[in-house]
Parts: C-alpha cells; sequence; structure tokens
C-alpha cells in the first residue's frame, strides 16, 4: 500500500516500465508524419502564396503527450493496481470455522455479514484450507462441512436471517465435534451481539478443543428495540418494548398498528429515558379501532423482534342475524332486521348467513361461534337447523327471537321460545276492537332490564300473546301496562331464550325505534358470553394450530416459510423455533399469536469469550477492494482512439465533409440498432388474459339470455306437457300482445336447478306426486325470499266439497309443502290490487276453470285506500295460489289451437285466461309500477304542466 | 489516400484525329471572316455571302456611274429599261496558324478530369484544322508545317505530329504573316510576362490571335487538403504545404487574377479569349472559337 493512498500494486516489478517512457519520447518525436505528394502545374502560382516553407519536422507537443501518456497507462495496468486493498486477516489456521449467528437480530445488517463471510472463505479457499460453516439459527441436522471453498461460498450464498432466536449451545457442540477432524482451525465467530443463556459454556466448548485462534466479529452499535408485550387496557393498547442495556442515551420509536389487511391504522411513540432499557407506549383510540389491530411494529426496524401480532382474545362479541322476511336484498329499509342491525352495529361484530336457506344459513351461522343469534320473525325452521340451533343454544348461546305475522301463524309447539305462544296475533286498537293501543309498564324486578328506564313513550298496537302459565310471571322480562308480557327469557341449560313479543320493524310498535330498543339489545349482548374463541373449537381443544401469516426475518407479515410446522397448544406455551417461528396460527377465522420475544425478555450485550487462544477482533465490512487494471486500460483505448482520431484529422481526413457525414452515420447506426433492440424486446411482452369462466356458465347464459318461464316438473308426464303446452301458449300470447318476448319456457327441478334465473315459477299441484324433501322446500322457500315468486295451481276448483272446512287432495298436499316453507299473509286479489290493471283490467282470472281466487300476499295497510284506485304497496307477492288451472287454458297445440276445453266451454274465458296470464307475468315483472302510475297525474300538476 | 492529379501519357496524333474529327462533325463550316482581301488573294471553295472576285453568280443591281461598261450583262439588260451589271459571289481562303503547346505541364490530368490537357488541347487543334480544312482555308503549325490548302489538312497534320519530335515549347512566330490568324492553345501557366513577350510581335503584325486556355479543374479549384507536397511536372521543384486547404483562398485569387488579365490584354488587342476546363466538353471551346473567327472582328466597320 502507498502512504496517504488506499493503492497497491499486485505486480510493482512492472512499473519498472515507466522508465521506458523518455525513450517512447525521443521516438515519437523522430517521426513526422508523412505528407501527401501531388503533381501540381500551377506550382509557380502556389509558390506565390505559400512563401514559407512548412514541413514540420515532428509531431505537435499534445500529440506526443496523448502518446505518452497512453504508455504510461498501459504500464500502470500491468502492475495491477488495486484501489482500497482489503485487509487479510490472520487466518494462519490450516482450517476456517466460520460459526454465524443467524437469527432475529442479525437480520439489519444481514449483506455485511455475509459480505465479511464470503471474504473469509475467500481467504481460507486461497490457501486451500477447508471451511468449516455454521449458522446458529438453522435446523439441528444442518450440514456443516468441512467443504472446500467453493461448497462454502454457495452455501454461505443461499443462507439467511431467521426470524428466531440462536441457538449457540447446539450448534457450537456440532462446530466443535466437527474441529476434532480438522484440528489447528482457525475459529471465526460471527455473533449477533445479543448474549443469551448459556452462552459461556457453549463458548468454552467450542475454543476448549483443538482451535487455534479467535477472530471476533461483533456489531459496533446494537441499534435494536423489540416489542415484549402488549396489553388491551380500558382505554388503551398499551405497548412495551425494550432495547440493547448498554444504549443509554435517549431515544424516540415510532410505533405503528396494522390491521389484518395491512394498512396502517394507528400509531403512537414510545420514548426510551436515559439508561432505561425498557419503555411503554399507548394507542389511545376508540375501542371499535382498537379491535382491528393484527399487528404492532416498530417505524423503520427490518427485524423480527420489533413486529408483534395480536389474536383475537380481546375481540368484541359476534351477534348473527336472521331473517325470513323476502325483502332482505331488495328494500334494506323495510328489512325486519334494519332497527337490529342499526341497534347492535356499535358494540357488537354483527355476522350475517351469505344465503336465505335456513338450512344451510343457521349451521353456517353457528360455525361463526356467536354469541348471539337473532331472529327476525321466522316462523318455521327445517329439522336440521333446528337441531343445530338448539345444540348451540344449550351450549351457552343466547337466541333472541322477534314475533311477527311468520312466528304468529306458526305451530304454537315450537320449543325454541321462553313460553308457549297463543295461535295468531293480538291487535290493540283499530276500528274492531275496543281497547287502546299500550304503553309500556315499568321493567319487572326479576329481569335483566330493571337498571333500565322504562320507555313511557312507546305503544305497542299489536302482539303475540302468552298462554298463561304459572310460571310466566318469572320469564316475563318486560310487561305491557296491562300485564301481558312485552319480552320474555327463560334459561335452556347454559344458553338464554329471549322473545319480543312484537315485531322488529315499528309496524306493531314502536319499540324499534326508540332508545330503549338499542339499551335492551345491548343488555342482552352483554349477558351472552363467545362461544369461545373460533380457531380453539376448530379441531377440538388441545389442537395444533395451522401457520396462518409468519413474521419473517425482515420484520414483515407473509405466508408461512415452508418448514413451518403446526402449533401445538397443548401443553405449555411452546418455544420460538423454526417449526414454529412467530406469527399468527389458526386460519381466516381465527387466530392465535406466537411471538418472538416474552414479556421479560431483555437485550444484553454479548461479552467477547476469556480464551487463552490468540483473539483478533474485527468489525463486520463490504468488501470495498476494486482492482484497476480495467479502468486504466479502458483508458489507455480511449487515448488511443483519441490518437487515432487526431491522426486522422492532421491527415486530413476531417477536411473531406462527404467521409466526415460517413462516419457520423457509422457513429449513429450502433446507437440506432440498439434502440430498435430495445423496442423489439418491449415489443415481445406479451399480454396474458385470464379464463374465468367456470362449468355451467352456458347453461347460466342460456338460462337469462331472454326472461322465460318456468314450470316445476313434477314427474308426471301428462302434467308437465301440458304446463310446458300452457307456458308455450302464454308465451305467444305474451308476444302477440305485448313488448314481452319470452323464450321457450324452462322445465325446472327444484332440487338441483337453479331458480335465480326466473321471474315466476308456475308449479301445478298434483297429489300423486310424493311431497318434495326438506331441502328442496328450502331451495323453495330461499327463492321466494330473495323475490321470486311461485304459482301453486292445484287445478280443482270443481273437485273441493261444499263444506268450508272441506280439502281436496291437492289442497291438502299444498298444504303439507307450505307448512315447511315461510308464507306470508295471503289474501285473495283484492279488486284494487295491482293485479287487476298490470295490463288488461280484469274483474277475475279464470283458467280452465272459473270462480277460484286468486290469492296472494296481503298488502300491510290495506285501509289507506281512499280516493285511489290502486292500492299502495311495495314488492311483488313471492306466492300466488289459485285451483283454475291456468294452464290448462293456455295450453296449445304445435299449430296454436287450444288443447284442453274450458269449463264452460266458454270461447271469452280463454281470452280471460290468456289475460290473467299476462296480467301476473306484467306483475312479475313490473312490479307496483302500475299503482305508482296513479301518482303521475297529481306530480304533473304539481309539476305545473 | 488516392492523389488528385496524375501526369500522364501523350495522346497519340491518331486517337487525337479520330475525337477531333468526331468534334468537327458536330460544328458548322467555318468561314474565317477575310479582312482583306487582296493579299491571301487565293481563291478557295466557299463563297464570302458578298460581291467579290469569284466564279458564282451573286447578284445583278443596277448600273452605276463610273463602272466599267464591260461589266454590264447585256442579257439582263436587255429585258427591261435598265442597265444592270452581274455581280459574282466573292470566295477568297484565309491562312490560319494552330499551335498546341507540347509542354510537360500540359500532360496533367486530375482525378475529376476526363482528359489530360494536352490530350485536349490536341484534339481542339486538329477539330479546328478539320474545320478550317473543309472551308479551304489555309492551315499551318508554327514549326511543324507551312500553311497549305488541302482537304486532308488535318490529317496530315496529324501525320507530321506523330512523327515529329522534340517540338519546341516556344516556336518562333515570325512565320506568321500579317492578316493571317493563328490559334494559340495552350494552359497559359508560365509567368505573364514571357508569353505577352511571345505574343505581343503578331499584335503588332496585325494578326488575329484566339487564345485557348485549357485548365484543369483541379488547378482551378485547389481540392488539396492537410499535408501535402506539390511537385512541379516540369521544374520538378517541390513544395510542402502543412495544412493544403489554408491556402485555397489565396491560390485561388491568384489564378483567377492571372487568367483575367490575361483575358484582358487579348480583348484589348481584339483577340478572343477562349478557357476550356477538361472536365467539360471540348465542344464548347470549340464552337466558342467558331464564333469568334466568324465574327466580323469590328477594325472595318466604321463608327465602332
Amino acid at each position: 500500500m502507498i502512504a496517504g493512498l488506499p493503492l497497491a500494486f499486485t505486480y510493482p516489478l512492472a512499473l519498472w516500465g515507466l522508465l521506458a517512457l523518455p525513450v517512447i519520447w525521443w521516438l515519437l518525436r523522430l517521426t513526422p508524419p508523412q505528407p501527401q505528394t501531388e503533381v501540381f502545374p500551377p506550382l509557380a502560382i502556389l509558390a506565390r502564396v505559400l512563401k514559407r516553407e512548412e514541413t514540420p519536422h515532428k509531431s505537435p507537443w499534445w500529440l506526443t503527450a496523448l502518446r505518452l501518456a497512453l504508455a504510461a497507462l498501459v504500464i500502470l495496468a500491468l502492475a495491477g493496481p488495486v484501489f482500497n486493498p482489503r485487509e487479510t486477516l490472520a487466518t494462519e489456521g490450516r482450517a476456517l470455522a466460520l460459526v454465524i449467528d443467524n437469527g432475529w437480530a442479525s437480520a439489519p445488517d444481514w449483506d455485511k455479514r455475509v459480505a465479511t463471510a464470503a471474504r473469509l472463505i475467500d481467504d481460507a479457499g486461497g490457501k486451500g484450507a477447508p471451511v468449516i460453516l455454521a449458522l446458529t439459527a438453522e435446523k439441528p441436522n444442518s450440514d456443516i462441512g468441512p467443504f472446500d471453498a467453493t461448497a462454502a461460498r454457495d452455501r454461505l450464498a443461499v443462507a439467511e436471517p431467521r426470524p428466531v432466536p440462536v441457538d449457540r449451545a447446539g450448534t457450537y457442540a456440532r462446530v466443535a465435534a466437527a474441529l476434532e477432524t480438522v484440528p489447528g482451525a482457525t475459529v471465526a465467530v460471527l455473533s449477533d451481539g445479543l448474549a443469551a443463556s448459556g452462552d459461556e459454556a457453549a463458548f468454552a466448548g467450542l475454543l476448549g478443543g483443538s482451535a487455534a485462534g479467535l477472530i471476533w466479529f461483533a456489531p459496533e452499535t446494537l441499534s435494536l428495540a423489540g416489542l415484549t408485550a402488549i396489553d388491551n387496557e380500558a382505554d388503551a393498547l398499551v405497548v412495551t418494548a425494550v432495547r440493547p442495556t448498554n444504549e443509554i442515551a435517549p431515544a424516540l420509536e415510532n410505533i405503528a398498528a396494522f390491521d389484518d389487511k395491512g394498512r396502517r391504522i394507528a400509531e403512537t411513540q414510545i420514548a426510551f429515558a436515559t439508561g432505561q432499557a425498557r419503555a411503554s407506549g399507548a394507542f389511545r383510540v376508540p375501542f371499535e379501532l382498537r379491535n382491528d389491530f393484527t399487528a404492532v411494529k416498530i417505524d423503520g426496524a427490518d427485524q423480527a423482534g420489533a413486529m408483534r401480532v395480536l389474536d383475537e382474545s380481546s375481540r368484541r362479541r359476534r351477534v348473527g342475524l336472521l331473517s325470513a322476511a323476502e325483502a332482505d336484498t331488495a328494500q334494506p329499509l323495510l328489512s325486519p332486521l334494519y332497527y337490529i342491525r342499526r341497534a347492535l352495529a356499535p358494540f357488537a361484530d354483527l355476522v350475517e348467513p351469505g344465503t336465505v336457506d335456513l338450512e344451510q344459513a343457521i349451521p353456517a351461522l353457528i360455525d361463526q361461534k356467536p354469541a348471539v343469534i337473532v331472529m327476525a320473525d321466522i316462523g318455521v325452521m327445517p329439522d336440521r337447523a333446528r337441531l343445530a340451533l338448539t345444540e348451540w343454544l344449550e351450549g351457552g348461546g343466547t337466541l333472541v327471537r322477534f314475533a311477527g305475522p311468520r312466528l304468529a301463524a306458526a305451530s304454537a309447539d315450537d320449543d325454541l321460545l321462553p313460553v308457549r305462544l297463543r295461535f295468531g296475533e293480538r291487535a290493540l286498537g283499530g276500528s274492531l276492537s275496543w281497547t287502546e293501543p299500550q304503553p309500556v309498564a315499568e321493567f319487572p324486578p326479576a329481569g335483566p332490564f330493571f337498571e333500565l328506564a322504562p320507555p313511557h313513550d312507546v305503544q305497542v298496537s299489536r302482539q303475540v300473546l302468552a298462554e298463561p302459565t304459572p310460571d310466566i310471571v318469572e320469564h316475563t322480562w318486560a310487561n305491557l301496562a296491562d300485564g301481558t308480557p312485552l319480552v320474555t327469557g327463560a334459561r335452556r341449560a347454559e344458553g338464554r331464550l329471549v322473545l319480543f313479543h312484537v315485531s322488529p320493524e315499528a309496524t306493531w310498535s314502536n319499540l324499534p325505534i326508540s332508545g330503549s330498543f338499542v339499551e335492551m339489545l345491548r343488555r342482552i349482548v352483554q349477558l351472552s358470553r363467545n362461544q369461545g374463541r373460533i380457531d380453539a373449537a376448530s379441531g377440538g381443544a388441545g389442537a395444533a394450530l395451522a401457520p396462518y401469516r409468519m413474521i419473517s426475518a425482515t420484520g414483515t407479515l407473509g405466508p408461512p416459510p415452508p418448514d413451518a410446522r403446526p402449533l401445538d397448544l397443548s401443553g405449555a406455551e411452546p418455544p420460538v423455533t423454526l417449526e414454529n417461528p412467530p406469527g399468527l396460527y389458526g386460519s381466516e377465522e381465527g387466530v392465535v399469536a406466537h411471538n418472538l420475544l416474552g414479556a421479560d425478555a431483555a437485550l444484553e450485550p454479548l461479552a467477547i469469550p476469556q480464551t487463552p487462544l490468540p483473539v483478533t477482533r474485527a468489525a463486520y465490512a463490504f468488501d470495498e477492494s476494486k482492482p484497476l487494471k480495467g479502468p486504466l486500460l479502458g483508458a489507455a483505448l480511449a487515448l488511443l482512439g483519441l490518437d487515432t482520431l487526431a491522426v486522422f484529422w492532421l491527415g486530413g481526413v476531417f477536411a473531406n465533409r462527404r467521409r466526415a457525414r460517413a462516419a457520423r452515420a457509422a457513429a449513429v447506426l450502433p446507437a440506432v440498432f440498439a434502440a430498435a433492440l430495445a423496442l423489439a424486446a418491449l415489443a415481445t411482452s406479451a399480454l396474458a388474459q385470464d379464463n374465468d369462466s367456470r362449468p355451467g356458465d352456458a347453461q347460466a347464459i342460456a338460462a337469462i339470455e331472454k326472461t322465460r318461464i318456468a314450470y316445476v316438473i313434477t314427474g308426471d308426464p301428462a302434467i308437465d306437457a301440458v304446463s310446458r303446452a300452457g307456458l308455450a301458449g302464454l308465451t305467444q300470447y305474451l308476444a302477440a300482445k305485448t313488448a314481452l318476448e319470452p323464450g321457450e319456457p324452462a322445465g325446472v327441478d327444484i332440487a338441483k336447478d337453479e331458480l335465480a334465473f326466473y321471474p315466476l315459477i308456475y308449479w301445478p299441484v298434483d297429489a300423486a306426486v310424493p311431497v318434495p324433501d326438506q331441502s328442496a322446500l328450502a331451495r323453495i322457500d330461499a327463492y321466494m325470499k330473495q323475490g321470486g315468486t311461485v304459482l301453486f295451481d292445484t287445478r280443482d276448483q270443481y273437485s273441493n266439497g261444499f263444506d268450508d272446512r272441506s280439502a281436496s287432495p291437492a289442497t291438502r298436499y299444498l298444504r303439507e309443502i307450505l307448512a315447511d316453507i315461510n308464507v306470508p299473509p295471503l289474501e285473495p286479489v283484492p279488486d284494487d290490487h295491482v293485479l287487476t290493471k298490470s295490463f288488461y283490467i280484469l274483474n277475475g282470472f279464470p283458467g280452465r276453470f272459473n270462480g277460484s281466487p286468486l290469492w296472494v300476499e296481503a298488502s300491510l295497510d290495506a285501509t289507506s285506500r281512499e280516493g285511489r284506485p290502486v292500492r299502495v304497496g311495495d314488492g311483488v307477492s313471492p306466492i300466488l295460489i289459485t285451483a283454475n288451472d291456468l294452464a290448462g287454458a293456455w295450453a296449445v297445440d304445435q299449430n296454436g289451437d287450444p288443447l284442453l276445453p274450458t269449463v264452460p266451454a266458454d270461447p271469452l274465458q280463454r281470452i280471460y285466461a290468456y289475460r290473467a296470464g299476462v296480467n301476473i307475468m306484467m306483475y312479475m315483472l313490473t312490479g307496483n309500477y302500475k299503482s305508482d302510475q296513479v301518482h303521475v297525474p297529481i306530480l304533473l300538476e304539481r309539476l305545473g304542466q | 489516400m488516392a492523389p488528385v492529379g496524375r501526369i500522364v501519357e501523350p495522346v497519340t496524333a491518331s486517337d487525337a484525329l479520330a475525337r477531333a474529327r468526331l468534334r468537327a462533325s458536330y460544328v458548322p463550316d467555318l468561314l474565317v471572316e477575310a479582312r482583306r482581301v487582296v493579299n491571301t488573294a487565293i481563291s478557295g471553295w466557299h463563297g464570302r455571302r458578298k460581291r467579290g472576285i469569284g466564279e458564282n453568280f451573286w447578284q445583278f443591281r443596277p448600273y452605276t456611274e463610273g463602272e466599267a461598261l464591260a461589266r454590264i450583262d447585256w442579257r439582263r439588260s436587255a429585258r427591261d429599261d435598265h442597265t444592270y451589271v452581274r455581280d459574282n459571289e466573292w470566295e477568297a481562303a484565309h491562312t490560319v496558324w494552330i499551335w498546341a503547346d507540347p509542354s510537360p505541364s500540359m500532360l496533367y490530368q486530375s482525378a475529376t478530369a476526363g482528359v489530360s490537357k494536352e490530350s485536349r488541347a490536341l484534339v481542339l487543334a486538329l477539330a479546328l484544322a478539320e474545320l478550317l480544312a473543309r472551308s479551304g482555308e489555309r492551315i499551318g503549325w508554327p514549326g511543324l508545317c507551312d500553311p497549305v490548302t488541302a482537304r486532308n489538312a488535318a490529317e496530315r497534320m496529324a501525320a507530321q505530329l506523330a512523327h515529329a519530335a522534340g517540338l519546341s515549347a516556344r516556336p518562333d512566330l515570325a512565320v506568321v504573316k500579317r492578316f493571317s490568324g493563328i490559334v494559340v492553345i495552350s494552359d497559359f501557366l508560365d509567368p505573364l510576362d514571357d508569353i505577352q513577350a511571345w505574343l505581343a510581335p503578331l499584335a503588332g503584325r496585325g494578326v488575329r490571335a484566339h487564345l485557348v486556355e485549357v485548365a484543369d479543374p483541379a488547378e482551378e479549384e485547389f481540392p488539396y487538403a492537410g499535408r501535402t507536397e506539390f511537385r512541379d511536372p516540369e521544374s520538378g521543384e517541390r513544395l510542402t504545404a502543412g495544412r493544403a486547404e489554408n491556402y485555397a483562398g489565396d491560390y485561388r485569387n491568384l489564378y483567377r487574377a492571372r487568367r483575367e488579365e490575361l483575358s484582358a490584354w487579348a480583348r484589348r488587342l481584339a483577340w478572343s479569349y477562349t478557357v476550356n476546363h477538361t472536365d467539360r466538353l471540348a465542344s464548347e471551346a470549340l464552337v466558342h472559337v467558331h464564333l469568334s473567327m466568324s465574327e466580323p472582328t469590328g477594325l472595318e466597320r466604321p463608327g465602332r
């Protein structure tokens, strides 16, 4: 190394070549460039211009200097200069044992460690010494050598920091064993600077054997900080952090909190006072926001200890919501759950099933382990769902039910009610009643609402009544002023059952829009408790949890590494190892946090071990030596190019414009070529397109390409043929008379086919066909709730007896079907119903038979009809029932002639039957549009038209 | 880098003659304006388009008093009341000397030129000889052959040139008699004073000279650049220019000034001066000389 300059030469003897420079200089001066010889007859004239003779004997001085510099550069390059030469460490041993800490604390400057280790391996490889390479945070069965230098370099290249503590004792013991095979080795310890338990014994074992020397690498400063604890307190989330105990300067760390999508949602600061190694900070954010925290991290710290994950141990209660009303999705404001949702959302996690099919919805809801399930006006439930619900309830759940038309119509022997109910509801007030709407009395002291202020402004106009039993008083949580119960509750094993005797929307009472409603619900939710953690219950007690999101060595949440194993929670707190790296274990539904640093962890600096061996201390550093041979030769080449240009210029080449242009063009050509290559490379990037089609798409597209009317395939070929022909006839009639041009009628199997594609399903009821099973009926129920309409046709108008109570087999069959479906209250089509006006003005809906009324869902406010031609109502009736055999009247053959005679044989009756079909179809597709049309004259008047 | 110019072999006379005949065939017959009738009173073949001594009828004109009666054409006069004189067309020959510079500098040919100066000069000389011979003029080459009138005068001249050796660079012009014409074809690169001293006696004798300068484009444009050594083909003298392009401007000025001065001198003597570049066609010079030989000199026209 040259004094003062970080420069050294590989072959210093080549510098003697610089002595040749004067000779080169002398030679260069002697050789002038050769002139161009030209014959020139008018020399006499030229001679008068060219007075002095201009024939230089030597090159210009700058050309000589250029060539001398060129020669000097070549000589210097041959001497092999190295800029910033690295110092060679004293690895005089016959072998090298590299022991590298790759625990979490070594992640921030891992590259530096690798560079240092690579240098040591290079030096050892230069001497041909074997290398033992051991990483302290690897698996105990990993191979540690001895390797040759190439293999060691390859192994070093794939080594990476791990988010786990180091295991010095185990690794050092294995290194010591390996050292027995290569005595006299130099041991290089690349430590992370953090002490661990058992260090002294580990070092004694490592250095006590046949080691010849120790090279000790430790980071100069331990700029680490780790999070040791997170406590969710009443008003804040308190985070505790530690730093190495040898750092005494005051420091300030920024702490950020992230939600499960990695979004940064809160931040705070932790201040370390002077000499303090442990400090705390608090997130003072609302409880709701704290519930979303998934991870807390120290800003700017890229190691695993700076991140801590949170699990759901402090989450809110979950409340499942269920409703049987068809308006839920289409008209959220009219949904029975609307007020419940608004009341519960601020203090509970609301869980709603993705389906309206109760048979699937209730088990799906119970899978979410809710603390409370709220059922709004559900009368009947499939048996399987009922069993699951009962089991959940007795396991400690809280079931809250609300009354309503469906519950009132359901059979009374429902064991999921706290009290026995009377059939039907009781109306208070109204034109046929002497009673008045009742206020709410004081809350009885036995109930849980005793502390709440009674809502004196609440009026109840309709309720379901409990059978008066001896224990009714103790089940009553709230009373009306006349003593009838408003809210009743009962215990079922571990669980609790609550019934509100009014509907959850404001039709039966104004309780749902009062403040007491929120208070009562909050009280009930407080009484409930979560049904355990989802994760712990998912596989039974003591189960192992699969790795879900792991903290990487650089302090980020990511997918689990390949060697991560499920976390066994059965025993004591499992340690953080490579098999169980820190992170979240479980699944999307629930996780358990497994964190790196324990609550009492401290970061102690590691002291250099006491040993009689010669010790070299060194620092981690990148290899910054840079051989200068290449750049010098490059500079010499550039000078050579300059010299060539200068010679050309002296020879007058550039005076020739044409050639100069050619030279310029030649210089531009490579650039153009390179640009063309780059463009070609860009053009090759192809666009990838996803194919997201799924099986069944073709049928679905075919089903919804055109509006189609569907009929239920009963299994009886005769009935199905008539249904198909009838709907085909109606389709033709619709196409001829209206703007609607439906497609071919579709036959559906209610047990399998997707029903949601059809606005109307025609169901010819036949007593000979077996009743569909529960799941098929549940699908029909769901279809009706989602806005579809089923037209039941018993086709037996003249088969009924004359007795009012008598029922034909088809009617009994229909009752059997409807018993498992939540059917709204029904009424015969009133003469001001939209159905009578949606296309034709009709008085009746005849089919092959005449006389049977068409039953539709009862309108809500049947009284508000003064001065209006059409009843106002929302939505479309989910069910239509007739006995007139509509399809029989519509049925046509291939030629368009009627298939079946009408009874009586009246051609006009068939016309009316078609008109009834048109009206029903228009009602399906336009809903209450016609009833809204009656407002048009008033609206136009208001607009001043 | 290839040199701009070179010295080429002298052209053979027969080749030059063939090219000269080709050039001459493009040019109409040349009628040298005869200024004097009497001294070169050897009849030629071609009418002079004016009355004079000759054999062919030219015109009838009214008889004027004082003319010899013998000249009256009685046959014509008998046809009306006037008396007519019959005029014949003047037919006379002229002596024209032709000389082309044989000096070594004429052998120069640059890369852009098609032929050497010597070749161009010889072609011009023989083409003129051919033209003049067709007109029946007497043609001579100073120092080589005396003026003769012959149809094949150009051919004979070429034959004599082919066999002549050691032609003098400056022939004695004393043989050129009064009122003859002379065509001097050279590059006129010698010092102006020498040229003027050589040609000035001709003017004193009333000889009309036509100077044709044959120039190579390289001599005029000076396209040299860079370090260049120039060599004079006549004297062998050498001159080296470090950066030749630096001198191009000055040189061109001097070169043009020489030409201007020579041409002004010729104009003053009512001589014609023609410049022909070897990268252009020989016909250009031929036509120019043709015109200047055909036109009246203006000396005999009063008021000019």
